[in-house]
């Protein structure tokens, strides 16, 4: 297991990249909003199955993302307002 | 008949059309304002002031085309021209008035005041809630305003490229650097509460 992660973390990447990790860090908020290409995401998902550190950052970046997608409540919008912007369009010519 | 000359629709026609494509995004578009202004007059100022300017444009606006980030963007624009000025100071909530509370002994006596195990996991998570706000509102307004577009909204990186007026790079870098930010002010909170960062 320990072997087969320095393995992949001492891997140089051909395109600029210092290794696999970092190559992986940039394309995490792809990942979790989407919009990773399918070539993206399969290198991204055979990388973290043995990146025990690349794994756990993808999973606390989808947690915080969680945390604002599912926790951040909503504000009520006023009741009045949407009548109040109908009246003033009315006006309007 | 052609449908396609807007301006010759009669007012009835064309309030009916603007109703029913644009008042939908009522209610995301007053939760941005309120996350970008933080208080709530100035959001239905602001929210109010959107429709009026759509409106005035909406002959360009292409039926079926995306209503709401057409909206978002007239709601961005009008806060960073007149809003920002307006306010000067925008009603921040201070991170670390928060945090002081919340490394205060007190925080053992929460759980205590729910009864049961419904009411004990509404206000933990009311307390979440609560903790992503606070640490969202002490963003910066840029950071704040690329984490609502993307996580709370659900925009792709083109449309917020749109909404912004920025590249996509520039929307890349910039979520990566608002998600750092909110990273490091909910761990503290994250480590103050016994869990581990």
């Amino acid at each position: 297991m320990e072997s087969k992660f320095t393995e992949a973390h001492q891997r140089v990447s051909e395109d600029g990249y210092e290794s696999e990790c970092d190559k992986v860090a940039h394309l995490l908020d792809l990942m979790i909003d989407g919009e990773a290409s399918s070539e993206e995401q399969s290198y991204f998902n055979t990388h973290i199955e043995e990146c025990i550190p690349c794994f756990e950052s993808h999973h606390k970046q989808k947690l915080l993302k969680g945390l604002v997608s599912g926790h951040l409540k909503r504000v009520i919008v006023p009741e009045s307002l949407a009548l109040s912007i109908k009246a003033r369009i009315q006006e309007t010519v | 008949m052609s449908e396609q000359t807007g301006k010759q629709m009669s007012k009835e026609e064309k309030d009916a059309r603007f109703e029913a494509e644009l008042l939908p995004v009522l209610d995301p578009l007053y939760n941005f304002a309120y996350r970008l202004t933080l208080d709530e007059d100035d959001a239905n100022d602001l929210v109010q002031e959107t429709y009026l300017k759509a409106y005035r444009f909406f002959d360009y606006f292409e039926q079926g085309t995306n209503a709401k980030a057409w909206l978002f963007r007239i709601l961005k624009n009008s806060f960073i021209n007149e809003f920002r000025k307006k306010s000067k100071q925008p009603a921040k909530v201070d991170y670390s008035e928060v945090e002081g509370y919340y490394n205060s002994d007190d925080v053992e006596g929460e759980g205590g005041v729910a009864t049961t195990t419904d009411m004990r996991t509404e206000s933990v998570q009311d307390l979440i809630g609560d903790e992503v706000a606070s640490a969202l509102n002490a963003l910066p307004v840029d950071f704040r305003t690329v984490i609502i577009l993307c996580d709370l909204e659900g925009f792709t990186y083109e449309e917020m490229a749109k909404i912004l007026d920025i590249p996509i790079g520039t929307v890349r870098s910039r979520l990566h650097r608002a998600r750092n930010s909110l990273k490091e002010k909910l761990e503290k909170y994250a480590k103050s509460m016994g869990y581990n960062g």
